[in-house]
């Protein structure tokens, strides 16, 4: 019941309305030229730790959101992805993590593309790290323009999936279609948050639902996420359950916020809640289960 | 307002309400009735005067009037703009009850001749501030999005009036938000005066009598919201004959019927209106099912349904039942096995006890029941998800009017309402339990509010009206309350030229949990608790109106100053769904408006209509609290309906006996809207395509482009079908120049056509709608 949740359903129902407006009136639409004020722009930090992995940073820059993408800043360095999208690269930022026993890992600013998760990153650590629950990292970012983003997290607990399962409806046709149940117990002594995706193939694919969710109403309980029908025969489904802290549950319903009202007349702009201090991003640790189905 | 000035505004209101028992020393007698059409419809602003001695008084909303006269002989003139006049000799030996039945002064032009509530003159020298009366006719001549009359937004073509947005039906009155005005259906509440969204509002034009919108100087026997309050009368039905009416239009058809009881002792309307949206989706659907690439449309419709009757029970007492119940619902069903329906809309019943004492002495009494609910059922196999929420009162008043002599009007009353919040009623389910758990918020409260108040006429040119409300409110062990203070006053300069001023402090004690800029189904209501306080607002107004052109005009400028504490707004990406701690998600804060309305206005003659013009501020404060850095850092900023400039033309025309022709025009300056200023690329967890996230900078620092609009219409009356009766064509042009007004602006990568690379970024401005005409079909028999 995921992908049709009460949100999209009205935000369904406002679209449906529009669209009622707008029906045969493409022209409806213009580009327009919209005086914005200055805009200093700010170090943006992407951190996710794991066990065992060594860590990634990425570091950018936010813009000017009307700016042409066509020059970089000083200090920066104008990084063109395939799809044409510039993103602004500081070269100048010295950055470091601190581990939980107190010792500095440097991370080494060496732009590179993670084949496993198939990102971007702009610095590396000098190898695996250890990341047990209710330990603290902490993450200091400086440019030499003056710029400082600092962050700390703690590894949260580790809570496995108790179950995955499917079901296929009844038609025989091409629209026999399965919903996906992924099933977990909550701690009942924590107020917790989760995020839980599902992906079709490899998880580096598009995730075909991804949802943020609290224990607000089944703390110390028993939850389980339903989809609607939407899997066909044979897709193969990776369910990845994270067990998230509030700050990063904050950061991400922030940028949902966000990336809605840029669209949605009826939606209240949100600010970034970001987990960092003295710039935009996030820093967190990642503690996840993993379940996987070919559905037949 | 200084304590010391609110203290000396309530021993004004106290004095005035004491201060009765004048006496003349001359045997007098109180006229008193009903002025009727003659289908038997109450008429609401009549004039009944006797001439010779320079005394008159309007029609009260039911039609009722009463005059305290000399004993003796009597001539007694009653007129009304669109019926004859009537003149009637009354001889008065005592305290007598005479009612008056006005036939239309053009029997065939009788459903398009412009009235209005009160004539000219009269709202020159009323006491009342900040009122707009609509006649439903009025609405029903005026041009209309999709030709479907809706009142309220005829309502926001007066001066002082916002709507929320293109093709909305709020009201944002005098700086206020939608949720702080008090709507009426017969005195009982409407919580939820909107249909699809607030594209329509929930008042069908044929069972409404009349609409009046007070935005000032409120009279006490009204309270619990800060703005404005909305006055919406029922038809009474026709006391005469039973008489069908009804409209077939392009997005719904409306059905009337009405006729007397037991010969004319009562009489009673039923009335009905439903869209056909879904007639046409499901024809789609059809037309389409088995395309692979096809999604149907979901099932939307509203209906609703208005009743009210009426029955003598003697001479001194009659009986009212008003009823309403009215629905959106949406329903899907996926062929794959998804089911959704979602349904939603308000209820309400009032019945209504009038007992007659004496012509001095009338006491009105009620009992009544609202309720407003949305219940969403999502299900797919064995698992289910229900989420709703409710909001149910129960409501007795007491209302006495009582005229001790000509020179004291007297009203006291009292009610009581029992409220139960059903704020959130969620449950998630699956038939083995594998799944079962849910929330269930609920609250009651008890709001009382007691009044007396006393329109005073002092001298031929001065009229004080002073009135005092208690009002409190307890939900749980947390109890409020507070004096009301209510003031105005009317001075005659000249026959021709009046000065007004008046005062009114309101307290509003539920509170609407709301975070969008649509009035949306899912929106709450939440009472005052612990953390959440009653909103309080204060307003001074002053004003001067004349009489222009032999009496044909009525120029008015009123200013006004408005400010208020407790506004509630929410916290920076609050979380209002399905969140049983609400009272975390609040901001509390102050809130000014101020400005100048200026109206111009004819009622009589071939052309008729009105000009108005406003010249207003509405500003809102949140400073940092419950660790947030509140609203734009603790700075004052404008909310989204606030506008500076608003222009609105309304000219009818009575081309011929068959043909109206009518314009509107609106001016309005740019909404204040929120623009991102930045942004950043953010590539999460697995790489999906880097987002870009929008960063924005203080809520409403930018303003949309002015909005201007001109609608036209023309009404075309028929010839008589074989069967009789009246019928008529309306045809509306809804933004006749094609204006491509900004809905809402939003920023979108550029691509090149060839490749798809982005290319860059751009702001796109979005309109809702373009020239739109519509047909309507009105029938009367």
């Amino acid at each position: 019941m995921d992908s049709l949740s009460f949100r999209k359903l009205v935000r369904t129902l406002i679209s449906g309305a529009l669209l009622g407006g707008l029906a045969g009136c493409g022209s409806l639409q213009k580009d327009i030229n919209v005086p914005l004020p200055a805009y200093a722009n700010q170090l943006v930090v992407e951190c996710y730790l794991e066990n065992g992995r060594t860590p990634r940073l990425a570091v950018t820059e936010s813009v000017p959101y009307l700016d042409d993408g066509q020059a970089a800043a000083a200090g920066s360095y104008l990084l063109k992805l395939p799809n044409g999208q510039n993103v602004q690269l500081p070269t100048d930022v010295a950055a470091k993590l601190t581990l939980p026993n107190g010792r500095t890992m440097n991370l080494v600013f060496r732009p590179g593309l993670d084949a496993a998760t198939g990102k971007y990153y702009t610095h590396i650590g000098t190898g695996p790290i250890t990341a047990r629950a209710g330990q603290q990292f902490a993450l200091d970012a400086q440019d030499q323009r003056g710029r400082h983003v600092t962050g700390t997290t703690v590894v949260p607990t580790f809570i496995p999936i108790d179950s995955v399962k499917y079901k296929f409806n009844t038609q025989t046709d091409t629209s026999r279609r399965a919903y996906f149940m992924t099933k977990w117990t909550d701690p009942g002594a924590t107020t917790d948050f989760y995020r839980l995706m599902l992906h079709k193939g490899r998880p580096s694919n598009n995730s075909e639902t991804d949802n943020d969710i609290r224990d607000r109403l089944f703390n110390g309980q028993s939850y389980a996420q339903v989809t609607r029908y939407r899997f066909r025969p044979y897709d193969t489904i990776t369910a990845t359950l994270y067990h998230v802290d509030s700050l990063y549950f904050d950061f991400r319903q922030s940028v949902r916020d966000a990336r809605n009202a840029n669209g949605n007349p009826f939606s209240q702009p949100s600010a970034i809640h970001n987990t960092v201090q003295g710039g935009i991003g996030v820093f967190t640790v990642l503690v996840k289960d993993q379940k996987v189905l070919i559905l037949k | 307002m200084s304590q010391i000035a609110l203290r000396n505004s309530v021993l004004i209101s106290l004095l005035v309400v004491l201060l009765p028992g004048v006496s003349l020393g001359q045997v007098r007698h109180i006229l008193s009735g009903i002025v009727r059409a003659a289908d038997g419809t109450a008429l609401p602003g009549a004039t009944v005067a006797v001439p010779a001695l320079g005394l008159g008084t309007a029609t009260e909303t039911d039609g009722t009037y009463q005059l305290d006269l000399p004993a003796g002989p009597q001539q007694v003139v009653v007129s009304f703009v669109g019926y004859t006049s009537q003149t009637a000799e009354v001889k008065l030996t005592r305290n007598q009850h005479y009612n008056f039945t006005l036939a239309a002064s053009q029997s065939e032009l009788g459903e398009v001749v412009v009235q209005g509530q009160q004539s000219l003159k009269e709202k020159l020298t009323t006491t009342q501030m900040g009122v707009e009366h609509l006649s439903i006719r009025e609405a029903k001549l005026l041009p209309a999005l999709f030709g479907e009359v809706d009142i309220l937004k005829t309502l926001q073509l007066k001066p002082g009036v916002q709507s929320g947005g293109e093709g909305s039906s709020g009201l944002f009155v005098r700086g206020g938000s939608s949720d702080q005005n008090l709507i009426l259906l017969d005195n009982v509440l409407v919580y939820n005066p909107n249909h699809l969204f607030g594209l329509f509002s929930v008042f069908n034009s044929d069972a409404v009598q009349s609409v009046d919108l007070y935005k000032a100087g409120f009279p006490a026997q009204y309270g619990g919201r800060l703005s404005s309050v909305v006055d919406v009368k029922l038809r009474e039905g026709d006391r005469q004959k039973f008489t069908t009416s009804g409209g077939i239009g392009l997005i719904s058809s409306r059905l009337t019927f009405e006729g007397p009881i037991n010969k004319g002792k009562g009489s009673f309307l039923v009335s009905g209106r439903r869209t056909y949206f879904d007639i046409f989706t499901r024809a789609l659907n059809r037309a389409n099912e088995g395309k692979e690439d096809y999604s149907p449309i979901p099932d939307y419709y509203f209906y609703d349904f208005n009743a009210k009757a009426n029955y003598s029970l003697g001479e001194k007492d009659q009986l009212f039942f008003t009823g309403y119940l009215g629905r959106d619902i949406f329903g899907f069903t996926s062929p794959n096995g998804f089911k959704s329906n979602f349904t939603w809309g308000n209820t309400l019943g009032v019945l209504r006890w009038q007992h007659v004492f004496s012509p001095r002495l009338t006491l009105n009494t009620s009992a009544a029941v609202t309720t407003y609910k949305y219940d969403l059922n999502n299900s797919i196999d064995q698992f289910s998800f229900t989420l709703g929420s409710t909001i149910l009162d129960y409501t007795q008043r007491a209302d006495l009017d009582y005229v001790p002599n000509e020179r004291h009007t007297i009203k006291v009353g009292a009610m009581l309402t029992e409220h139960n919040f059903g704020v959130g009623r969620l449950q998630r389910s699956s038939q083995d339990n594998s799944v079962n758990f849910g929330a269930d918020v609920n609250y009651t409260g008890q709001e009382a509010g007691l009044y007396a108040s006393d329109n005073f006429k002092a001298s031929d040119k001065l009229q004080l009206e002073g009135g005092l409300r208690f009002s409190g409110f307890r939900s749980g062990t947390n109890t409020y309350g507070g004096i009301e203070p209510r003031a105005s006053a009317r001075y005659s300069l000249t026959d021709k030229v009046a000065l007004k001023g008046s005062y009114a402090l309101m307290y509003q004690y539920v509170h609407l949990v709301s975070n969008s800029g649509a009035s949306l189904p899912t929106d709450i209501w939440y009472p005052s608790r612990l953390s959440v306080k009653p909103e309080r607002s204060q307003q001074v107004s002053t004003g001067a109106s004349f009489l222009l052109g032999d009496g044909k005009y009525l120029l008015t400028n009123e200013v006004y100053y408005k400010w208020a504490r407790n506004v509630i707004d929410f916290k920076d990406g609050a979380q209002i769904f399905a969140n049983n701690d609400l009272d975390s998600q609040f901001l509390f804060g102050r809130g000014w408006a101020y400005g100048n309305e200026l109206y111009l206005e004819k009622k009589t003659g071939k052309t008729t209509g009105w000009i108005g013009y406003t010249l207003a501020w509405t500003k809102r404060n949140f400073p940092p609290q419950l660790g947030t850095t509140g609203i734009n850092g603790g700075r004052d900023f404008y909310p989204n309906y606030d506008r500076r400039h608003n222009l609105n033309v309304v000219v009818l025309h009575q081309l011929n006996a068959r043909i109206n022709l009518t314009a509107s025009f609106v001016f309005t300056s740019g909404a204040p809207t929120t623009l991102p200023l930045g942004r950043f690329a953010l590539q999460d967890i697995y790489q999906g395509g880097i987002q870009a996230v929008p960063i924005y900078p203080d809520r409403n620092s930018y303003r949309l482009i002015p909005y201007h609009r001109l609608d036209l219409g023309v009404v075309y009356k028929l010839r008589p079908s074989r069967i009789g009766g009246d019928r008529d064509l309306t045809f509306s042009i809804y933004n006749a120049y094609n204006r491509r007004n900004a809905y809402f602006i939003y920023f979108d990568q550029t691509r090149d056509k060839a490749t798809d690379k982005v290319t860059g970024y751009a702001a796109r401005q979005v309109s809702l709608f373009p020239f739109i005409p519509s047909v309507t079909y009105n029938f009367r028999f």
